[in-house]
């Protein structure tokens, strides 16, 4: 016998993240998650925004490993407020995480949450988790071919940034052809090079997130 | 692994609720956007389904592909290896209309 079942499969993950976003809305949080392969450089980006941010906007972190909790000691050195998730044998983050994550956050005092996803380039794609933007990293040591390669990572991303731009000339990756290669999976998607080591860019991505944290409470 | 466990406690609810023994198939939609690995996610089925109801059920996977609409002309189109050009009037501003689709579509059971 067939029973027709027509379910969403991340119904139940997408229900939870709706609830998340009306808790980021009230508190007046603009919430970004960052995707990107393991070693592409979240941590040092995360660094880099908080002193970017000092004294404009207060930055709070969620950060998910698989097991260590390194990634949050080298962010409590800069005073951010940090949550440490680790996933276990999990691949990614999802919405029931980051609503376990939220009681050990003092919200009111966050203006932007950024989330670090575990590094991976095709489960974080798939969970929603409350998030405004979602915000892809690629850096040049990695292949140029990966929008291709993780189509829905770039598709679902508003922003792409690729980072280790100052180690460009050692590598074998083409920077115009990464770039096409991502917009041809996503026409809409704006790109922009980084560098955590010298700072190059990141004036135009915190920017980035100023406006939008604008945009979406007309401050 | 957790897109398997979400497959699975899908299609066991409406078995248990129909008093069904056991569930042989398992029947998915996925949009090409998706990115799903077939093998790795009956893999993964097929650990997480162990001592259930549906164990040994076969989960077959139908993927659909990447349908975009032209905002132009409207022309609605399949979108063949992520070319978002429209095949009428040439126009690259092409909304995705289908090739993300992610749902339990039916089970069987016995």
């Amino acid at each position: 016998m067939k029973i027709s079942v027509m379910t969403d499969i991340l119904e139940a993950n997408d229900r939870i993240a709706a609830v998340n976003r009306e808790v980021f809305d009230k508190h007046r949080n603009l919430v970004i998650i960052l995707m990107s392969s393991p070693g592409s450089g979240k941590t040092s980006l995360l660094e880099r925004t908080g002193d970017a941010l000092r004294g404009k906007l207060r930055l709070g972190v969620i950060a998910g490993d698989i097991e260590t909790t390194r990634d949050s000691e080298r962010l409590e050195r800069y005073q951010l407020p940090v949550v440490q998730l680790t996933t276990g044998t999990a691949c990614h983050l999802d919405a029931n995480m980051i609503a376990s994550a939220l009681p050990h956050l003092d919200l009111s005092q966050i203006d932007i949450l950024l989330i670090e996803n575990v590094g991976n380039l095709v489960c974080p794609a798939e969970f929603r988790v409350g998030e405004d933007f979602k915000v892809m990293i690629l850096s040049v040591t990695e292949g140029d071919e990966k929008p291709l390669k993780y189509p829905l990572m770039f598709r679902e991303s508003a922003l792409l940034l690729i980072n280790k731009i100052d180690l460009l000339q050692h590598t074998n990756f083409n920077l115009e052809e990464a770039k096409a290669n991502a917009r041809r999976v996503n026409p809409d998607l704006e790109i922009m090079d980084i560098s955590c080591t010298t700072g190059q860019g990141i004036e135009d991505w915190v920017s980035w997130l100023s406006q939008r944290y604008q945009w979406k409470f007309g401050t | 692994m957790a897109i398997a466990r979400s497959i699975l406690d899908i299609a066991i609810a409406p078995a248990e609720k129909e008093g069904a023994q056991r569930i042989i198939g398992v029947n998915v939609v996925a949009g090409e956007l998706r990115g799903i690995v077939p093998l790795q996610l009956t893999f993964c089925f097929g650990l997480m389904s162990e001592n259930t109801i549906a164990s040994g059920a076969r989960l077959s996977l139908e993927i659909t592909p990447v349908r975009g609409r032209c905002r132009k002309c409207e022309e609605t189109f399949i979108v063949e290896d992520y070319r978002y050009i429209c095949p009428k009037c040439q126009s690259g501003d092409i909304q995705t209309v289908g090739g993300t689709e992610f749902r339990l579509r039916d089970i069987e059971v016995e």
